[in-house]
This record gives structure tokens, sequence and C-alpha cells, in this order.
């Protein structure tokens, strides 16, 4: 559930930023994410009525910027960088390769959505939801880790033909067009697009 | 130079803020930091002084990259009072039970978001340099989705009791007089800016589909590629047709009152 919402606000916010907020966009993002249809309509009317309030209303409650600041320094201060766990982390080279097998995808093509090589916005809903629920992780947690900064994944060890390098992210069209999959493969996950 | 943003569209493509927010970012680069931080305070959106909260969120992760924490946590507080403006605003304790807290809850979402980006998260906050006001209302609308009373459906969707209702002719004949007979009158700017914000006390269900009546979708339609308010809300075009009489009929009512408040 917690999942769901987080690409609901995702997508809210990808709407938001759109240059018009019209009845073809709209539309354009009810039939890309009709899950998220409640939502989208009542954020388009939430823009119309935005318009008629006014921003300068009186504050009443006290303290409320300083329980933000502590929450944020609450989360700040967490160590590391706890709030992006690898899914990928716990799998040997067996497991690595049986994954890539369920997917119906090359190795060549996991390393890369491993190694955040692709830009996670290009990356199918579906295919993420499919990846998380065979690495038995939320699609919160695949989401938070596909849209981390692209690295070198350390402590895994099997044989690839790519030589490991943080290089500049690719989209996912172009990932799938030179990952070695066959065009059985290739059309499979051209048809899972949003 | 501002730098650029760093999240990706889909085709690849990195979003850019818009050609204002750049000039604001360029104008207030010039400026001592000092200047910068006192300029930021306005709070009033009419104000003549009021620097856009685009260019608030810029100089915030900045003033994190760099490690000026005093100036971070100025410019902190002074766009969480913004937030809090906004919300008292949208989330009124008039309108909501609950709304402070509900208010607080936002705030503290957005506090993290905050420091999910802090810590390394590629572009977390980027739309919010793009466009603060409708990127903070898509948060707003998704948490209130999950925190806010609108969570429970007061009427569940497809064959329930709103099939059952039986709406009078002259309630419908009403409604669609309303909504279709004069048109001129509804792209008045001053009609649609009182109609919006009469639309804004009607419950969830009438809301969308006279939200989405106004936006120019229609009720429903035999053919499966035109997306109708029956297909999108997943229910019966009665149910639709029901929902927009009696919304026609309170917004009738709220809107004479004013009529007659204002005379």
């Amino acid at each position: 559930m917690t999942a769901e919402k987080h690409s609901e606000e995702e997508i809210l916010l990808a709407f938001s930023v759109e240059p018009t907020h019209d009845r073809e966009t709209l539309e354009q993002y009810l039939i890309e994410y009709p899950e998220h249809a409640k939502a989208l309509v009542t954020y388009s009317i939430e823009l119309m009525v935005d318009a008629t309030r006014n921003d300068d209303a009186v504050v009443t409650s006290e303290g409320a910027v300083d329980r933000a600041w502590q929450r944020f320094q609450t989360a700040v201060d967490q160590p590391g960088n706890v709030l992006v766990t690898n899914p990928f982390a716990t799998l040997n080279p067996t497991a690595f390769r049986s994954l890539a097998k369920k997917l119906d995808i090359t190795n060549l093509l996991l390393i890369r959505l491993r190694d955040r090589a692709i830009v996670a916005a290009t990356i199918p809903r579906r295919f993420v939801h499919r990846l998380a629920t065979e690495l038995g992780a939320t699609a919160e947690v695949v989401t938070d880790y596909l849209q981390s900064p692209p690295a070198i994944v350390s402590g895994h060890s099997f044989r690839s033909t790519v030589k490991p390098a943080v290089t500049e992210q690719i989209s996912f069209t172009e990932a799938i067009e030179t990952s070695q999959l066959a065009p059985t493969q290739l059309d499979a996950l051209k048809a899972l697009q949003d | 130079m501002p730098e650029p943003l760093k999240r990706k569209k889909k085709d690849g493509t990195l979003y850019e803020r818009p050609p204002e927010i750049e000039a604001w970012l360029k104008k207030l680069e010039m400026v001592e930091v000092a200047e910068r931080l006192r300029q930021f305070a306005t709070l009033s959106t009419k104000s003549i002084d009021y620097v856009p909260s685009e260019a608030l969120i810029y100089f915030l992760r900045r003033a994190w990259a760099n490690g000026m924490q005093g100036d971070f946590k100025e410019i902190f507080c002074i766009l969480m009072k913004r937030i809090e403006q906004s919300l008292c605003s949208a989330i009124s304790d008039s309108r909501m039970v609950g709304a402070r807290g509900i208010r607080e809850e936002i705030m503290g979402r957005f506090a993290e978001r905050i420091a999910k980006d802090c810590k390394g998260r590629t572009g977390l906050l980027d739309f919010y340099e793009i466009r603060f006001d409708k990127a903070f209302s898509a948060s707003r609308t998704s948490a209130l989705r999950q925190i806010g009373p609108t969570v429970v459906d007061t009427v569940s969707l497809g064959t329930d009791e709103d099939d059952g209702l039986e709406i009078s002719a002259e309630v419908e004949a009403a409604a669609a007089d309303f909504l279709s007979s004069d048109p001129e009158k509804l792209d008045d700017p001053a009609f649609r800016l009182a109609l919006t914000a009469a639309i804004d006390c009607l419950p969830d269900d009438q809301k969308q589909v006279i939200g989405l009546l106004l936006q120019g979708f229609q009720i429903d339609s035999k053919d499966k590629n035109i997306m109708s308010i029956a297909r999108i809300l997943q229910c019966d075009e009665r149910t639709v047709r029901n929902r927009r009489d009696r919304a026609c009929k309170a917004l009738k009512a709220i809107l004479q009152e004013e009529m007659h408040n204002d005379c």
C-alpha cells in the first residue's frame, strides 16, 4: 500500500510540472496511469480550486515549523544512506542469474538495472512492480533504489561482458535495444512501456 | 549560472526551470547572502518583494551542498512558514476535522523529503524548483488521500445507493441549464472564480463529476476509446448523472446565497 501511495505522489508531481493541465494532458495521464485515476482527477480539481484560495491566510498554529525542523533533523541524522536500501544486495551470482531468467531478460539488462545505469523515470512501472515482486521487496524500495545516483555496486562477482564503471545513465528504451535481448524478449518489454 | 536540474524526463532529457525562475536565480546569485535571506523572509504573496518559493528551494539545496548550516536552517524555516500559510488556506480548521494535525503531518513529510534530497536522492526536489505551488499541491493531495478525512468514501462506487435515488426531472433540467445552456457565463472569469470556489464546498464524489465536466469530459460513451467520466470514476453513468444533478442543485444554492450576500 505504501509503495502504491509513493508512486501516486510521484505521478502527481510529474503531472504538476506539465506545461498545461488541460483535458488532453489529464487524459494522457489517465490512460498511462489508470491505477491513479482518482488521485489524478482529485488533483486536477485541486489545481482549479487552488486559484481561488488565499495563500496569505493567517497562520494560527504554534510550533509547527519547529516540529518540522525536528523531523528534518531526525531524518537527516540517520546514519549512512539507510533511506535507500539495495534490494539486490543479498543476491549471489546464481540467484542473480535466476532472477534474470524469471524476468525473462538478459543478465546484462539486469546488471544495468542493478547499477542504476538506466534513467529510473523511463523504466515502465509494470516492470518495476514485477522486479519488486521477484526481489521480494516493495515497489517503493525498488523505486527508491533505482532513483538513487548511479554507482558501481560492490559485493557482486559474476562474469560480465560490461566493464564496471559509473557511466551516464541511458533510457530504458536504449537499454533494452542494446542488452542482447532476443526479439521475443524485446517485444515483451516494449509491450510493458507506460 | 544556476546549476541545472538533475531529474530526467521519460524521454531522457533533463527537466528545466521556467525562464522566469532562471531569471530570479541569476538575479539572486548576485546579491549578498544576508540581503538574499532578508528578501526571502517576505511571506505575503501579494508583496512586490515576494521571492518565488522555487528560488528558496534552489538556495536551500545550495546552502546544504556548501555546508552553510545557518543559512540552510533559516531558509528551511521561511519555507515551512510559507507552506504552513498555504496549508492553512487549503486545509482550514473550519473545513476539516483534525486540520491542524493533518497540516503538521504534511509539513513533516515535506521536511523528510528535504532530508532525503540532502542525503543524495537524485532530483527529489527538482519538481519544486519548477512549479513549487503546483508540486506542493500534488504532495498535499496525495497526503490527504492517505491521512485526510476523504480517505473514506462515503458513497461506494458502482451499484450503490446513488443509483437508487431518483432525481426529479426539475432538478435534472436545472442542472443541464446550469452547465450547458449558458456557455458564455462559464467563460466569464468572475463567475468561473465564484463557481470554482463553490465547487470546493461539494462532497468529493460530486466535486469529481463537476470538475471533469468543466474540463470537457462527457458523462458516458459507448465508444471504448473515449475517456468518459463514468469510465474514469469506474461507475454507472446513472450514478454520474445523479452526482452531477445533486451537485448542480447545491452549487446553485451556494451561488445564489453569495449573490444575495453581495447585494
